[in-house]
């Protein structure tokens, strides 16, 4: 915003370690309770978002969040595939929880970076000002 | 029980948020109204959705309109003179337009950005982003405006009632490919 709030600004700089803390804890607990890996992504790209109202500047790296998000695709395309065709024996518990908990975090993460692509290619790019 | 009380908070929140005058008090009646609505969808037993409608609903698409609301407020006002030697007349006189057009635009919840510019006018318009361009001339004065922008037909109407003794002409101009962002 044109004219910065003092109190927003240190507010929210107070919040981000919370507000990252409970985005983790959606993701990496999403298959036992409520919550998971959009949820939980769409919390985390939240703290970049309410850093927009805090200082809109453009030094974020939109390429580097494209790369990103491009090889988290892939990733996520390619571990069920991996999972699915190389055992063909039984899964062990510990191996579902694994597989869960990291599907999970690949899915958080690939959408807290579309998020901020989506949100940060509008506030700058699009619409003439 | 509670869910009813809910639900009609609901539907009242929805028919506030379409009636308010003020965009941006309408934005935030729709986030109030999605944080309701989450409520409601915990109350149905559904967290999940919950967690996604309150986080999505009220503070992505939140931010989201209020950022659109903002970039399509400020009105960027170029001022162009040629009158030559008697500039500090008209200055004067041409103050007052300005600062009542200024007022006019601010009454409909826009940001005016005023800027003076030496430059002829056809440069201007060929190669500035503009919301008007006005062009002082010694008796004339020539607006330009975009043809799709909807505030323009309140501007016209505006300084056609206010303003009918000056000489005043509208050209609505195609919209510029260099305005592309």
């Amino acid at each position: 915003m044109t004219d910065r709030s003092e109190i927003i600004s240190r507010m929210t700089g107070l919040l981000y370690p919370f507000i990252l803390l409970f985005g983790f804890y959606i993701i990496l607990n999403g298959h036992a309770s409520p919550g998971g890996g959009f949820q939980g992504g769409a919390v985390l790209a939240s703290v970049f978002i309410t850093r927009y109202l805090v200082e809109p500047d453009r030094c974020i790296r939109l390429k580097t969040l494209k790369t990103a998000e491009k090889t988290l695709f892939v990733c996520i395309i390619l571990y069920p595939a991996f999972f699915l065709f190389s055992t063909t024996a039984n899964h062990s518990e510990l191996m579902n929880l694994t597989y869960l908990v990291a599907m999970n975090f690949l899915i958080g993460l690939k959408v807290c970076s579309g998020f901020t692509i989506i949100f940060f290619r509008f506030a700058f790019y699009e619409g003439g000002i | 029980m509670t869910e009813n009380i809910f639900l009609i908070t609901l539907v009242v929140l929805a028919i506030v948020a379409l009636n308010t005058k003020k965009l941006r008090r309408a934005v935030v009646y729709l986030g109030a109204f999605s944080l309701v609505s989450s409520f409601v969808y915990l109350l149905y037993g559904a967290p999940d959705v919950a967690i996604a409608e309150a986080i999505i609903g009220s503070t992505i698409t939140t931010v989201l309109y209020l950022v659109a609301l903002r970039k399509y407020q400020v009105f960027s006002i170029y001022y162009a003179n040629s009158v030559g030697d008697q500039t500090s007349r008209y200055l004067n006189d041409n103050s007052t337009f300005l600062n009542n057009l200024e007022a006019f635009l601010i009454q409909r919840e826009m940001e005016p950005q005023l800027i003076y510019s030496g430059a002829p006018i056809e440069t201007i318009v060929d190669q500035e982003k503009f919301d008007l361009a006005i062009h002082h001339t010694d008796q004339d004065i020539w607006i330009y405006g975009c043809a799709e922008d909807y505030q323009l037909d309140a501007v016209e109407e505006y300084l056609l009632t206010n303003y009918g003794d000056l000489n005043i002409h509208l050209i609505r101009c195609a919209e510029g490919e260099d305005n592309e962002a």
